[in-house]
């Protein structure tokens, strides 16, 4: 029965209302953008009453938030966490540094466009983005994964060695655990 | 007072150190020496231990391309006297090599480190690890000025494209409401 294609369809739309409806959160305070999180999560905008909450492990988050730039030091370790999170999960890149370097454009140390090297489900703008913003992208994503459009985690799987490739790139000296989920 | 001070600090330094070279005007609470390299750490050792600078303020580094020199600028400061002191000293940029001198100071081991990543100074007898805050660098040492920043961006990491519809923002805003953009601000515009 559950194998039959029609069912399999009610049982997607149940799942995805259900993730819509519960998202677990992994602040990656990174650059400056993490100031804009505890306004977002507390009494003023009150992010929990859409279901959006902090989570204290990579692996009990659906959710990597990253806050601004990254450094390709801090690339590494944002690749390690993206990996050791379970299905399903999603990437938000916060700020304009993830989407095109913001004011780090020529910086010899940040990189420029975080979808080379991370699958990114939905962007926020801005430099910083306020919490209305941040609340608005929540409001996005939990609109793709209704759809089931927010599929970053499968593209980051089916395209692992292009992902890689480009992550090597930046990081020669690669000494990183495999995490197979 | 405060001159009497100062001219008692550089006679005694000038009497220890005969070629050091002091550019002082007394206006400001300061003091300046410029030394061999082979001299800074005993001129160092001096004012600590002789002459009450027991307070190491900053370390910097300063490129100076045209000269093809690098500067060593350390910066002393007295707590008894509240004076302030800075040894400088120049490097030749090809090969800057200095001697270690974090037994004086603890805290100058973190200088160096920096110093030898991004300016390239060799401290002989410096015990640290190769890397300090980049990691699997790459490139030539970032903060001499003859490094491109920009074209090695260019060449490091990818960048996204602008949008080939971008308006200029005080044109399209100055348009829409009819203002009169001020001749100065034209030459910002895009």
């Amino acid at each position: 029965m559950i194998n039959d294609k029609n069912s399999q369809k009610i049982v997607d739309i149940i799942q995805n209302w259900a993730r819509k409806h519960s998202i677990w959160v992994l602040g990656y305070g990174t650059g400056c953008g993490a100031i804009e999180i505890p306004p977002t999560m507390t009494s003023r905008y009150d992010a929990e009453r859409l279901g959006v909450r902090g989570a204290a492990t990579p692996r009990q988050a659906d959710v990597l938030l990253i806050t601004g730039y990254l450094t390709t030091k801090t690339l590494k370790r944002v690749i390690r966490v993206y990996e050791q999170m379970q299905d399903p999960k999603y990437v938000i890149g916060f700020g304009s540094c993830t989407i095109n370097g913001g004011m780090y454009y020529d910086s010899y140390n940040t990189i420029k466009v975080l979808d080379k090297y991370l699958p990114v489900d939905v962007y926020i703008n801005g430099c910083m983005p306020r919490p209305e913003a941040v609340l608005s992208g929540f409001g996005q994503l939990q609109k793709r994964i209704a759809e089931g459009r927010a599929d970053g985690a499968k593209q980051y799987k089916e395209n692992l060695e292009w992902y890689r490739a480009n992550q090597k790139k930046i990081i020669p000296n690669w000494v990183m655990p495999e995490y197979n989920w | 007072m405060m001159k009497e001070l100062k001219e008692h600090i550089i006679r005694r330094v000038k009497a220890n150190f005969t070629e050091a070279e002091e550019n002082n005007d007394f206006t400001y609470d300061r003091l300046d020496f410029t030394v061999k390299k082979e001299v800074v750490p005993s001129l160092l050792l001096f004012l600590k231990e002789e002459m009450g600078f027991k307070h190491l303020s900053h370390a910097s580094c300063v490129d100076w391309l045209e000269e093809g020199e690098l500067e060593l600028v350390f910066i002393l400061w007295s707590p008894k006297d509240k004076i302030k002191v800075f040894v400088r000293t120049r490097l030749d940029r090809d090969n800057p090599v200095m001697d270690n001198m974090d037994n004086i100071w603890p805290q100058l081991h973190t200088y160096e480190r920096e110093f030898r990543e991004m300016f390239g100074v060799q401290f002989t007898g410096l015990e640290a690890p190769d890397e300090f805050i980049l990691e699997d660098w790459q490139g030539p040492p970032p903060f001499r000025r003859d490094f491109d920043t920009a074209a090695y961006a260019e060449k490091t990491f990818w960048h996204r494209p602008g949008r080939e519809d971008a308006q200029d923002v005080r044109e399209t805003i100055a348009n829409r409401d009819g203002e009169d953009i001020p001749d100065f601000a034209k030459k910002y515009s895009r």
